[in-house]
């Protein structure tokens, strides 16, 4: 079943068009990269979806409800989750409260054994991310490479059907990169629909089986990972052209 | 015997989990004393600053809670206004007594919280200063302007809350009253910001975007919080206009910038965000406002003002983190040793 249409989305801030009518779909348990340069409009593709920017037109569908201009409180509460690219924790607030925050929506409030234990449901999330010990650490005082997973812990205590992932891999160590791959795949594999952004193609092209590929706010090719690195085009926008 | 181990058996001896916590355990003794504190036959200029002391601490937390969902309002005396006008209006043209017309101002209160709160959802940060800045400033233009709101005189004559009571039994009756509402609006407040709900408050504070990207309604709880903050702040108005120690009249002071301004200092003096930070500054504040600069050194209004505004300088680039904070957080550090002693305990 085809879960999130994206169709003929378009975004312009003033001459400049970010995003040119852009349309795919994602299936149900798929997980699909979307790679791109810098400024080809992916970031913006993410924010149109999740309702932080209005699109001019085109249109979102999530299980075929039209979720086009709804806020984002909204989008994120029928179960279409987005991480950022640049980590936005609380950082006043503990770890564990990070996640409890996200257990207070309408969405994580609605399963009933929650809501008399949050606590222990927060703490299940933070260990599926390995962040258990820093639990009552506060925010703040937590590493990149923590904090990146304690977006992923955020987003998951929603239960999302969809999950919006903006490079999970930046200003990750080698190391890091690693668990978080393993930690992706664990999740594809618990079925999570999950959609990521991302530079480190590398790190991305062994977890995905589609990929998209944005340039100048329009898609230019589509496919597995293989047909991609072999795609002129791809090689083109990203290296320059032979001369 | 060290003093920090002979301050934590006397914890202990108490032998009940309430009193354990040190904080709480200084909260509760202080509760004490001042309730006791009249009982000493205190003279009335000395009650009279207690009583304003009571006030001005439900306003500052008030205005620390809305600080937490990120709102920093600079016109908070608007709801103290409001409380007060409310009130006063519903017994000078209906009659009724404060303890309905009380309620009944409460009510104005939280529906004013409620029309401004949704203008201000659009702006953020200094922008939403300088919008609710003006808010005290508008509402004094009109109270001026309108014969019905009394003017500059306000409206005066308000009844009594306690009307049968002798001159001093009378500022007894005050103070307790203002007492009871101060200790009852810090313990709501306070429960309500360390709830579970309470630290959605706080994600706003700290990142707005990101606690929408978490399925929060953001402008609900901005509204949430103005709410609650103008109930008890407009509560805290609407008590004091029936005082005596507000001449028993609603009048521009309500408005001044004096209650706006007074809840940001003392909030700075304890901590900022904190709820139990603005109580303790608030008591450091008028024990160094009235009982020291005004009593003892007999320093004027204005250059009190300026030597407080000194103060909030140099502690905003110091120490931020306030003296309240700092004492609370000393007193958590004595419960720790306890708390490893206990844990190597249970792994034995």
């Amino acid at each position: 079943m085809r879960l999130l249409e994206v169709e003929k989305l378009t975004k312009r801030f003033g001459g400049l068009v970010a995003v040119n009518d852009v349309s795919f779909q994602v299936e149900e348990g798929e997980m699909v990269g979307i790679i791109g340069p810098n400024g080809a409009g992916k970031t913006t593709l993410f924010n149109l979806i999740t309702g932080y920017l209005k699109p001019d037109s085109g249109k979102v569908l999530l299980r075929g409800e039209d979720i086009t201009g709804l806020p984002p409180y909204k989008i994120a509460n029928k179960g279409l989750v987005r991480t950022f690219q640049i980590v936005r924790p609380f950082r006043r607030l503990p770890t564990i409260a990070n996640v409890l925050v996200a257990l207070q929506s309408y969405r994580g409030r609605r399963r009933i054994e929650w809501i008399k234990t949050p606590e222990r449901k927060a703490m299940e999330m933070l260990e599926d991310v390995g962040l258990s010990d820093m639990a009552l650490e506060p925010a703040e005082n937590l590493s990149h490479g923590d904090l990146k997973r304690l977006e992923i812990a955020r987003a998951m205590a929603l239960e999302p059907e969809i999950i919006l992932l903006d490079e999970p891999f930046g200003g990750l160590n080698p190391v890091e990169t690693e668990y978080m791959v393993k930690s992706l795949q664990r999740m594809h594999l618990d079925g999570h629909t999950i959609v990521i952004v991302e530079h480190k193609l590398h790190a991305l092209m062994k977890l995905v089986k589609r990929v998209l590929v944005m340039h100048n706010g329009e898609l230019i090719a589509e496919g597995t990972p293989e047909e991609i690195a072999k795609n002129k085009k791809v090689i083109e926008i990203y290296l320059g052209k032979a001369i | 015997m060290p003093i920090r181990r002979y301050l934590r058996k006397a914890y202990t001896s108490f032998g009940t989990h309430i009193y354990d916590i040190p904080p709480r355990m200084f909260a509760f003794l202080s509760l004490i004393l001042f309730s006791l504190l009249p009982l000493f036959n205190l003279p009335t200029t000395m009650l009279q600053p207690l009583i304003s002391l009571n006030f001005i601490t439900v306003l500052a937390v008030s205005w620390d809670f809305l600080v937490r969902s990120g709102q920093a309002s600079l016109g908070h005396a608007i709801f103290f206004g409001i409380g007060a006008y409310g009130t006063a209006l519903i017994f000078k043209y209906l009659g009724w007594q404060p303890l309905i017309s009380i309620p009944l101002g409460v009510l104005s209160g939280v529906g004013i919280a409620f029309l401004i709160g949704f203008p201000c959802l659009r702006v953020k940060g200094p922008y939403f200063a300088i919008v609710t800045f003006a808010f005290p400033v508008v509402m004094t233009g009109i109270v001026k302007y309108f014969p019905e709101l009394g003017k500059d005189a306000g409206i005066k004559n308000l009844p009594r809350i306690f009307p049968t009571l002798t001159y001093t039994q009378r500022w007894l009756a005050e103070y307790y009253l203002s007492f009871a509402l101060m200790v009852l609006s810090a313990v709501i407040i306070y429960k309500i910001a360390y709830s579970k709900t309470g630290i959605t408050f706080v994600s706003i504070l700290d990142d707005d975007l990101a606690a929408k990207a978490c399925g929060i309604n953001v402008s609900k709880y901005r509204i949430m919080a103005f709410v609650i903050s103008g109930l008890f702040a407009s509560l805290a108005g609407g008590i004091a206009a029936h005082s005596d120690l507000f001449q028993r009249r609603a009048s521009p002071t309500f408005l001044s910038s004096t209650y706006s301004f007074v809840p940001i200092i003392v909030s700075v003096l304890g901590g900022m965000g904190t709820i139990y930070g603005p109580l303790v500054g608030a008591y450091i504040y008028t024990f160094l406002d009235s009982f020291i600069l005004k009593s003892i050194f007999k320093i004027d209004d204005f250059t009190r003002t300026l030597i407080f505004t000194v103060i909030v300088v140099i502690l905003l680039l110091k120490w931020p983190r306030g003296i309240g904070r700092t004492i609370v957080e000393k007193l958590e550090d004595l419960e720790k040793p306890r708390e490893i002693e206990e844990i190597e305990k249970e792994k034995r």
